[in-house]
């Protein structure tokens, strides 16, 4: 495919005119709308089309990756993508006339394959290139028709046989312990539901005895597996109807690892283009994360502190700061000291408030250096750490400007042992601990207080955070969305956007104030 | 870990080697024995079962591959460490251990050449294709419930664990899995390794073998967020539901009567950890400060009665209960061990070289293994017989692993018939 692509297309016979002559209505190609790729594109495209192509379905797939990073749920991300991807990479249901039909499949299908190449060199572009094209695959097939739907499973080749109804009988007890928690989310989407409020059991049990169930070898379903989400037996896996999507998205995505793996390898005696390298290099570089850039002043290291935040009023910001660095000023604050991790940690979040490095120098220095235990001299300060604050802001060494970290490098990290006070407390305080941490922040021991420290032992972490934020300023928040503010309530990605976030609020809220 | 302190002490204090340290139930082997060159020379040159391991690894009577590219690793007195050795057939086998005397070897995974030959090739090729699936539970990850010993050392009592661990984890390969080859073996000293055998499970590749693990770790060992709770989905799946009932009735028994692990200051901080309500556990922690030395089965107690005097309403006292006797004794499990092709595990028949013990294999189904009276030290088989192992109590372990191989090999000669002809699809 490629080495064709790179021919100059002018005055080639076979793109003078109609460009895909003889292809026109050749639905036979795409006998699906979804496909599971496993044909590489054979005909030639344009260079325009090469690259437009793969920068539509790359911004499917970023919008895909920002709504997983956010915490939504798979609803709520499909009615986020289905817009743009509506516009971007439209798959129209087999009524409509097949010459665009054919042309919406060809694009889908070949955008696909150009992105393989570009998101195939590196381990973390395989695995976020992997995750974001299943989650694509899995809001496709729920737009599918029934019909639709049973044809495309059939299309694929899985051993599965159904489960005879004296099997059935004979497990029903653990086929309904298995399939329990899928059919009650099941059932909360019908109507029944919006009006009662609650699902009983009866009602699973009832639902269950409508579905049928298929058993293949466990092999298939690792997922469901590994999540004890289905009955084991004798090494085959029992799977409800309605567990069949996870079946196949795990079947895609495994087909997709083995693929990237495949063209990783092929990639070195692909004869490519001059012209194609620098569009998939640029491509793969425009696949990152939602990253927050957002922090005010004091990126510059000398520059104008501008912020109006300096050593001596640093400590009326606190209760602006996420958890994280509270905890992190207040540990300071007790033992006249930190712990690398936590000085690195501390002092690029305050470089990212707007704490230049004067004032930042001055504050440490203080902090230090202040009566009570721990403390130290300023000489030993000077010889010690002074370099050490100087570098952070990129004076001294490499002079690199380093970033203040994100939620993502603070769990990188190792987490703190007992005498230190970095790291994310979600994940590293114990749920007793966290709890009054949390109480300490005014939060009440409510059902509400219970919910952050659930998520934060499922391992959300940044959407406990998030959801802290929106606890503690919720009336900021109602009285911003009042005045028809614009109120950012994205998930928190980075302790310097909890900070902004927070001075935005205040200084929204308090203009109300002034005026009201 | 909590317990390398604890375990320092016990060794600098006392001169008894670590496993008949502080058991109050009879003690195994009460002098230290350490094997000495002489006894690995004697033990490798006349008992070590050569033909039965390599039976065992290579599922046929010829030599191929599944043995003469198989991985094995030498361990060596000086503490050196020596990967990559394979072997041609059994006389290899055998000449090379008995010239290299290794204090133990380890058996790892098939590759695609002979890892003795993995120079020649590019480092790409040196993947393992192929292994069989291997479980590895270890007493001393039961340190936080264990009060009888800590560290390498072990008891009746606390074997108790290993022996619930072996039922539950036997009983979910076997009736959820479908495996049938799987033997158990002692691992020397304070655990047991469980090797499964089945060509189905042998061609795994790491994912699926991570989703085996999982499932079986219902602690969820690996999860850092779960330092409190487990908070198990209801109603439990049907592994879960047969753990528990295997579990349910040992948990007065084992934890509360013997065990007594939350008694003293320094654990029963644990018992409040797990508890998920603050206002409780904090009540909890001040009544039994003011109250030192009470027994665990007073504070379980202690739970109940705060719990319904203080109308704790966030969470179900019975589930949490449930959830404690998981968090107690259901195994626990080193996933990394089981799901890494390229880990190497202690090939049964080894000698444990801190305690001289055989590892000898066994068969739960037949009866619960007993490593204080079934698992003789080189120094009990010398004085049964210095050459033959057939005069000595390594008879019946020798046995019985060649029955198991037997019945393995003859299978998997069945199965290669009928699975020959097609084209298998490789996981």
């Amino acid at each position: 495919m490629f080495r064709k692509v790179k021919r100059r297309v002018d005055g080639r016979r076979n793109f003078d005119g109609d460009i895909s002559k003889g292809f026109v209505d050749d639905l036979t190609r795409y006998p699906h709308r979804l496909s599971f790729y496993r044909m590489p594109p054979l005909e030639e495209i344009t260079l325009e089309e090469f690259e437009t192509w793969a920068i539509d379905r790359l911004k499917v797939l970023l919008e895909i990756e920002s709504c997983q990073s956010r915490g939504k749920s798979f609803k709520e991300m499909s009615s986020i993508v289905l817009p743009i991807l509506d516009k971007l990479l439209p798959l129209n249901p087999p009524s409509k006339e097949s010459s665009s039909l054919y042309q919406e499949r060809k694009k889908d299908h070949y955008s696909h394959f150009i992105l393989r190449l570009a998101f195939c060199r590196s381990e973390e572009l395989r695995s976020r290139f992997v995750k974001a094209e299943t989650a694509l695959f899995r809001i496709r097939y729920q737009l599918l028709s029934l019909q639709e739907q049973r044809e495309f499973v059939d299309s694929i080749d899985l051993p599965w046989e159904e489960v005879s109804d004296e099997e059935r009988d004979r497990f029903r007890d653990q086929l309904l312990r298995c399939s329990y928690g899928s059919i009650r989310s099941a059932l909360m989407q019908t109507v029944e539901y919006q009006r009662t409020q609650h699902v009983t059991d009866e009602q699973i049990s009832g639902y269950m005895d409508t579905v049928k169930f298929y058993r293949l070898p466990f092999e298939y379903v690792p997922e469901l597996v590994s999540t004890r989400q289905t009955f084991l037996h004798k090494g085959y896996a029992y799977v409800g109807e309605f567990q069949r999507l996870s079946l196949i998205a795990t079947e895609f995505s495994n087909f997709l690892v083995q693929q990237l793996q495949a063209t990783m390898r092929a990639l070195p005696t692909l004869d490519e283009d001059d012209r194609l390298v620098p569009v998939l290099n640029n491509l793969s570089k425009g696949y990152v994360s939602i990253d927050y850039n957002g922090y005010g002043g004091g990126e510059d290291s000398e520059g104008e502190n501008s912020s109006g935040i300096n050593a001596e009023n640093i400590s009326q910001f606190v209760s602006d700061m996420p958890l994280c660095m509270q905890r992190l000023m207040e540990g300071l604050q007790m033992n006249h000291h930190l712990r690398y991790g936590g000085r690195q940690e501390l002092s690029l979040f305050l470089k990212g408030i707007g704490l230049n490095a004067e004032e930042a120098l001055k504050f440490w220095q203080q902090q230090f250096t202040a009566a009570g235990p721990g403390s130290m001299t300023m000489e030993k300060f000077n010889k010690e750490y002074r370099y050490n604050f100087r570098h952070s802001y990129g004076l001294e060494g490499g002079h690199i400007r380093y970033k203040p970290w994100d939620c993502r490098t603070i769990l990188s990290k190792p987490a703190p042992n007992k005498s230190e006070f970095h790291g994310c407390p979600y994940r590293d305080l114990r749920r007793g601990e966290l709890s009054f941490q949390l109480q300490k922040l005014g939060l009440v021991d409510d059902t509400r207080l219970g919910e952050v420290l659930d998520l934060s032992e499922k391992g959300e972490y940044q959407t406990a955070c998030t959801k802290v934020f929106e606890l503690v300023n919720r009336d900021k928040i109602d009285s911003c969305l009042k005045q028809g503010l614009k109120v950012d309530e994205s998930s928190i990605v980075h302790p310097n956007q909890y900070f902004d976030r927070s001075r935005y609020l205040d200084q929204h809220a308090e203009i109300e104030r002034a005026g009201g | 870990m909590d317990s390398s302190t604890s375990e320092g002490v016990v060794e600098s204090t006392s001169t008894v080697p670590p496993a008949s340290a502080p058991a109050p139930a009879p003690a195994p082997a009460a002098t230290p024995y350490k094997p000495s060159s002489a006894d690995f020379a004697n033990y490798y040159e006349n008992f070590m079962p050569y033909k039965s391991i390599f039976l065992w690894l290579n599922h046929s009577q010829a030599p191929q591959e599944d043995f003469t590219k198989r991985e094995f690793a030498f361990e060596y007195k000086s503490g050196a460490y020596q990967r990559y050795n394979s072997f041609s057939n059994v006389q290899e086998f055998k000449n090379t251990i008995v010239k290299a005397q290794p204090v133990r070897f380890e058996v790892g995974a098939v590759y695609p050449i002979e890892p003795k030959l993995r120079k020649s090739v590019s480092k790409n090729l040196m993947k393992p294709v192929m292994k069989e699936f291997v479980l590895d539970i270890d007493l001393t990850d039961y340190d936080d419930v264990r009060t009888c010993c800590s560290g390498t050392s072990i008891c009746r009592k606390c074997w108790k664990f290993i022996t619930l661990a072996i039922k539950i984890v036997d009983a979910a390969l076997r009736e959820d899995f479908g495996f049938e080859k799987l033997i158990w073996v002692f691992s020397g000293r304070r655990g047991v390794h469980c090797w499964v055998s089945d060509y189905r499970v042998r061609i795994l590749d790491e994912p699926r073998r991570r989703a085996i693990v999982e499932y079986l770790d219902v602690l969820n060992v690996k999860s850092k967020g779960n330092k409190n709770g487990i908070s198990l989905r209801k109603p439990y799946h049907p592994h879960v539901e047969r753990s528990f009932e295997i579990l349910r009735d040992e948990f007065v028994d084992i934890i509360l009567r013997e065990q007594d692990p939350w008694r003293l200051d320094d654990r029963y901080q644990d018992l409040a950890k797990c508890i998920p309500d603050y206002r409780l556990s904090s009540a909890l922690l001040k009544h039994w400060k003011e109250d030192p030395g009470s027994s665990s089965a007073s504070k379980w107690r202690d739970v109940d009665t705060f719990y319904q005097n203080m109308k704790v309403k966030s969470f179900d006292i019975q589930d949490w209960k449930r959830e404690m006797i998981f968090k107690t004794m259901y195994p626990r499990l080193d996933v990394e061990v089981s799901r890494q092709m390229i880990h190497l595990l202690k090939s049964p028949f080894c000698i444990h070289p801190g305690t001289g013990n055989v590892c000898v294999p066994f068969d739960p189904s037949v009866k619960e293994f007993d490593p204080f009276t079934e698992a003789p030290s080189l120094s009990t088989l010398f004085n049964e017989d210095e050459t033959n192992w057939e005069n000595t109590s390594l008879k019946g372990s020798i046995e019985l692993f060649n029955r198991y191989v037997d019945g393995l090999v003859k299978d998997e000669v069945k199965e290669k018939r009928e699975r020959e002809p097609v084209s298998e699809e490789s996981w």
